[in-house]
């Protein structure tokens, strides 16, 4: 098996960085008379070695310190006298390994130190930080437009979490009024009407495999919608008899359009509970769905009158209207209005 | 033996028909009849004046409480509803009892020996239903000390609370037991089971009641009330 050697960015960038600036200055030397090959070569080679050693020690330095976790605000202040002092070792580095290559290389060569120093000092330093500002500059962007471009990503996975959960507890599910009352009344069907008990457990238990095992699930097709919304239809039915009268109308194919999963149900409920619970004869519902320009719109209206204060006040309705929002950002719409005793509650959903 | 008259009350048929069922273990309940709305509910109230009501809260156009609240005397009521305990919590009413619907039968026992013991033990002078700042009281007339009249007002004192009740005190001396409570002014109507000392100040009769409170009987009223104090 043959094994993968990686180099990371970092070292990709200090090898390439300083082979190519040491190559710049050994073309320097070279196009100069007198040039040593071997010394160009020994030259290249201390140069990359010792200014990679140098900027390493300043990277492992700022690792430990965690400067690479700091605002620009707080690293500027800490990068210039980082910058004069890695100048200063730059110095005494580069003279003191150009003074040994004379010693070795020049015969006769017999400068004192001192002078040499004092000779090359003001250049070299200048070099010196002009190359450690370069660097430490290239180093602590880069680290610090990457962790930007990261918190940038979180926060857009954050949002799109939140956006999550918050359909998820908004989510609608069977009232658990609704399933007691249903309970009640199976309880009664068992001995009264022993046909009637046998297929609202059916519905209810196809109503609760639903709301249990597709409670994450938040769009469903306008068919399996409406499949639900009539098996409640007829449970209620059973429950609240001659009282309620129900009608559904489907126009222009809406079967195979996503919509959020139950609200038209949720549409329905309400009906039933301010349309037929509060009337003593009880009355129609009527729904309607209708595909027209990319908009589905859907319509379930009841008998009764409009009460402001409680038109918009269900938990249900409430929650309905958020997913709404939280679901189509504002482009879809809903409304309930009043005419002639009769209520209509309206959405509008675009067709995707 | 007396039996226990009973008024079902509850909008659906089939539930009905399950406390139809249930009651059909205990032969000394009677149950007088059943209504679907309120509106039928208090004409049958009329009529059976019945011992105690199984009533469902959520029905249409009136509620449970709607009926009770238009009652002048409220019988028992054992409230059977499908909200949870803690719904039903939050209207703050004390009944005899409630019951969450499917009712288990040993639960619905349970109701009907706390029915029995208190009706062995009835209130003569009855209850009331009343709301107030959205809570709900059942009052028992032998709990209320005072009644004052505040415009179209009664306001009811018992224990160390009091309630508004839209009526006229003329209305309700009418009503109350005239052997417990008698209209001591033009303002004031008491419970003579609350009553501590009276005196005469200057010829005119002052009563101190358990709570502490100074009340004035007038000089219309002072023949009168000598004879009922003294006891009928």
């Amino acid at each position: 098996m043959k094994q993968q050697v990686t180099i990371s960015l970092y070292w990709k960038c200090q090898l390439i960085g300083w082979s190519v600036t040491a190559l710049y200055w050994g073309y320097t030397g070279y196009s100069q008379p007198g040039f040593n090959w071997l010394l160009g070569i020994l030259q290249f080679i201390s140069d990359v070695a010792v200014y990679v050693l140098i900027t390493h020690l300043y990277r492992c330095l700022a690792l430990k310190l965690g400067w690479q976790n700091l605002g620009l605000n707080k690293l500027l202040p800490r990068l210039v006298p980082a910058v004069i002092v890695l100048g200063l070792v730059y110095l005494l580095a580069t003279v003191s390994k150009v003074y040994l290559f004379r010693v070795w290389f020049k015969p006769g060569f017999s400068e004192p130190f001192g002078d040499f120093f004092d000779f090359y000092r003001d250049s070299i330093f200048v070099a010196g930080v002009r190359l450690m500002s370069i660097w430490l500059l290239a180093y602590h962007l880069y680290h610090y437009s990457k962790r930007e471009i990261n918190i940038a990503k979180e926060n857009a996975q954050l949002a799109v979490i939140t956006r999550d959960a918050q359909l998820n507890n908004l989510s609608a599910q069977l009232n658990p009024h609704f399933l007691f009352n249903s309970l009640n009344n199976i309880k009664a069907l068992v001995i009264d009407d022993p046909k009637s008990a046998r297929r609202a457990i059916d519905l209810l238990a196809d109503l609760l495999r639903n709301s249990l095992y597709n409670g994450d699930k938040q769009m469903i097709t306008v068919k399996e919608e409406l499949e639900l919304v009539k098996d409640y239809l007829e449970l209620e039915k059973l429950r609240l008899e001659e009282r309620l009268q129900y009608h559904i109308e489907a126009n222009n194919q809406p079967e195979n359009i996503m919509i959020p999963r139950l609200c038209v149900q949720t549409l329905v409920e309400n009906a039933i509970k301010h349309g037929i619970g509060q009337h003593k004869q009880g009355g129609l519902i009527n729904i309607q769905l209708n595909n027209e320009h990319n908009i589905l719109t859907i319509s379930v209206s009841n008998p009764g009158k409009l009460n402001p204060v409680e038109a918009n006040n269900g938990l249900g309705i409430k929650n309905l209207n958020e997913r709404l929002q939280l679901q189509y950002k504002g482009t879809a719409h809903s409304s309930i209005s009043e005419t002639n005793g009769t209520v209509t509650a309206t959405i509008k959903i675009p067709v995707v | 033996m007396k039996k226990i008259r009973v008024l079902i009350i509850d909008d659906e048929r089939a539930a009905r028909s399950e406390i139809r069922r249930l009651l059909a273990g205990y032969p000394d309940f009677e149950i007088k009849g059943e209504a679907a709305n309120a509106d039928d509910a208090l004409k049958m109230i009329g009529e059976q004046t019945p011992d105690i009501l199984f009533l469902d809260i959520q029905m249409p156009e009136k509620s449970g409480f709607d009926l009770l609240e238009s009652l002048e005397q409220v019988p028992p009521v054992i409230f059977t509803t499908a909200y949870d305990q803690y719904a039903l919590k939050a209207f703050e009413v004390s009944a005899l009892d409630y019951l969450v619907k499917p009712i288990r039968e040993e639960r619905f026992e349970k109701a009907i020996v706390q029915a029995r013991q208190r009706l062995g033990k009835a209130d003569p002078a009855g209850q009331i239903f009343v709301k107030d700042r959205q809570q709900y009281h059942f009052i028992q007339w032998g709990s209320v000390h005072l009644v004052e009249s505040m415009d179209n007002y009664a306001r009811i004192f018992f224990g160390d609370k009091n309630v508004f009740l839209k009526s006229s005190l003329n209305q309700l001396e009418e009503k109350l037991n005239g052997a417990t409570f008698f209209r001591i002014n033009r303002a004031q109507i008491i419970n003579r089971q609350y009553i501590q000392t009276i005196t005469t100040v200057d010829g005119r009769l002052k009563i101190t009641i358990s709570t502490g409170a100074q009340l004035e009987v007038s000089e219309r009223q002072s023949a009168k009330f000598r004879q009922w104090a003294v006891g009928k």
